[in-house]
């Protein structure tokens, strides 16, 4: 009982840290129909980002996160200009150039700072396990936990409650009347993929304690992800909730019940499955394309 | 005026010609560069296996890797049990005390041919079959054989004792044919792969332009469209992928045979993109530029990793947004818009209409 208790509550760490990279994808994904595969390198951007930040300037994970939120933002804005802007009409080639833009990245971060495994401190507040009865939690993960849920709520105001988010929502339902009623497509898609890198990076700041920080990241991160959106649903933000949910408990019981690769295994063989059966995910938005 | 087909023939002869007689005669005879060289031209043929199944039926295939991978383990398998008698060595290590079922029928070499082309058509036909009869598409292809790409890489580490885990196949021995005994840094193995090559581009052409593969642009362009004319969409979707698959195991066990070791890093997401690439590269809706595309960007990675030891991969990185961004049709699209511009603006409207990228 107790073994079950404690990787239910690792199911639900890494949950939210699948929940936190996937948001930003789902958001691209949704807005653009961009299939983003330079996202985990936003998030070692982002890690490393942290790691600058500590290492130069000497503020921890916490305190840099706005820092790190808007240095990758900036590096997601410009990618959109530069590259992903040009290709909205041709969804499967956004996969290529991302995927190359993926490349870039990586190499660049190896050749600048090198390929060995950085270390971040975790900050030292937040040391230590809060225990109740046998189940022991890290405070790190329940503050993981806690802060990915917060960001959920803060993404979902912001697409429901501002007046951008309602522009964007127009944008997504209908691009030419959305731009016939002076709404710039163009600048709202920047600002989505600018902020959708922006929690990529924030993601990769707070794994920095958790996972060793090499330029190669980013790679294994992005296809767990990907899955995440995809089984959540085009552009549902309470699917990806619920998705990464179910995949990092899935994955966490799958690797008690058998072993960790052969559950890792079992789950992209359900997920498979479910892209089968379900196309458009468990929580379809109701979308005219 | 040729006829597209007619300019496909011509090109896969120059290429052949190229391949056979220019290239041993640039590289000087020399057997370490002949080898070499080989092994681009045995990625061509997985490069051009991947533009029959994408730029002909516009079903992007990230899971290439793992076909090419059953292909090469087959072969290396073989390879290995020739090497050993009775039991690999890396199955001691792992405590396998007889040598599993599977090992079993790799003693032959007629089986290993076989199995090399049979099992990747085999299961990609299966993971065909699975997709289009629910009619998926577009990027959910794409989504599903990435997946099945990692689990099946995860499998195959994961199965130490049978497959020898994350060091693969190594010290294999010689293949033999027919008692000949191949060297991999000779001229006739050499010829053996250009070969190879040349007659899987052959069939490439072939089935590009006989009426299959004129279905299979038609589905490309609009699977309904096709599907309200009678065609059954999924069979020809499904047979394509195997034919594509089987090609792929062919590129496999060549590779292995040069490189004389099997990886699981052959069926790696990386490696998988990297197919996507020189296909991308060298234009998709060709097979012969597609495999001239891999010979390309792989001798430019060999000479680039000579030069900029640490950089290469960053340059390689920005040509292919590059060739993304602003040559969507690759190599084969720049050439095929210049031939238009010489035609002149009259004929070349409605030979066009025909050739519009898909719009996926």
């Amino acid at each position: 009982m107790d073994v079950i208790a404690n990787q239910l509550f690792a199911g639900l760490s890494m949950a939210s840290i699948l929940l936190m990279i996937a948001l930003g994808l789902a958001i691209i994904y949704g807005a653009m129909g961009v299939i983003n595969l330079a996202h985990g390198e936003f998030v070692m951007l982002g890690a490393y980002a942290a790691w600058a930040l500590q290492t130069y300037v000497g503020i921890g994970i916490l305190l840099a996160l706005p820092f790190v939120f808007i240095s990758v933002a900036v590096v997601g804005w410009i990618v959109e200009k530069v590259v992903v802007q040009n290709l909205y009409h041709r969804p499967l080639d956004t996969i290529l150039a991302t995927w190359g833009i993926g490349i870039i990245l990586q190499q660049t971060v190896r050749l600048g700072v090198g390929a060995e495994s950085r270390f971040v401190k975790g900050p030292d507040i937040l040391t230590g396990n809060t225990e109740i009865g046998p189940l022991i939690m890290s405070n790190y993960r329940l503050f993981v936990i806690v802060f990915s849920i917060a960001v959920l709520a803060a993404t979902w105001m912001l697409m429901t409650r501002t007046e951008f988010g309602m522009k964007l929502r127009a944008v997504i339902q209908n691009r030419g009347i959305s731009e016939c009623y002076g709404i710039e497509a163009k600048r709202i898609y920047s600002i989505t993929f600018a902020y959708g890198a922006g929690l990529a990076g924030i993601a990769g700041a707070l794994i920095t304690p958790l996972f060793s920080t090499i330029p190669t990241m980013g790679t294994g991160l992005v296809v767990d992800a990907f899955l995440v959106v995809i089984v959540g649903g085009l552009g549902s933000l309470i699917g990806s909730a619920a998705a990464s949910v179910l995949i990092g408990e899935a994955t966490a019981i799958f690797s008690i019940v058998i072993n960790d690769t052969l559950g890792r295994i079992a789950v992209l063989a359900g997920i498979i499955l479910l892209i089968r059966f379900r196309p458009r995910g468990l929580f379809p938005t109701e979308t005219r394309r | 005026m040729l006829s597209k087909f007619q300019y496909d023939l011509v090109a896969l002869v120059i290429f052949a010609l190229v391949v056979a007689f220019g290239v041993p005669a640039v590289m000087n005879y020399d057997g370490f560069e002949l080898n070499t060289f080989a092994r681009y031209l045995a990625l061509a043929i997985v490069s051009m296996a991947l533009a029959l199944s994408w730029g002909t039926a516009g079903l992007l295939n990230l899971g290439q890797a793992a076909t090419f991978g059953m292909g090469s383990y087959a072969m290396a398998m073989h390879l290995k049990l020739r090497a050993s008698d009775g039991l690999p060595d890396f199955m001691g290590w792992n405590n396998v005390e007889t040598l599993p079922w599977m090992w079993v029928p790799f003693e032959s070499l007629a089986f290993t041919l076989l199995a090399g082309l049979l099992v990747p058509a085999f299961i990609g036909g299966l993971i065909a079959i699975f997709m289009f009869r629910a009619r998926v598409a577009g990027v959910f292809v794409a989504i599903i054989t990435l997946a099945f790409l990692v689990a099946f890489q995860l499998l195959f580490i994961n199965q130490q004792g049978l497959t020898g885990g994350q060091n693969g196949l190594t010290g294999l021995a010689q293949m033999s044919l027919f008692g000949w005994s191949v060297d991999t840094y000779s001229m006739g193995f050499y010829y053996l792969v250009a070969g190879c090559l040349v007659v899987a581009m052959a069939i490439g052409v072939y089935l590009t332009h006989c009426k299959f593969g004129l279905i299979l642009r038609a589905i490309r362009e609009d699977a309904d469209r096709a599907r309200f004319f009678g065609y059954n969409v999924a069979s020809y979707q499904t047979l394509i992928f195997c034919i594509s698959a089987a090609l792929a195991g062919w590129a496999g066990m060549l590779y292995t045979m040069v490189l004389e070791f099997a990886s699981p890093t052959y069926m790696g997401v990386s490696f998988s993109l990297a197919i996507v690439i020189w296909c991308a590269v060298g234009g998709r809706e060709s097979v012969i530029a597609a495999a001239f595309g891999a010979i390309v960007v792989n001798m430019l990675e060999g000479r680039l990793s000579d030069v900029f030891v640490e950089g290469w991969h960053l340059i390689l990185g920005v040509i292919f947004v590059l060739v993304v961004m602003f040559m969507p049709r690759g190599i084969y699209g720049l050439l095929s818009d210049g031939v238009q511009k010489l035609r002149g603006p009259g004929r070349s409207q409605d030979q066009r209409d025909g050739e519009t990228l898909p719009n996926l």
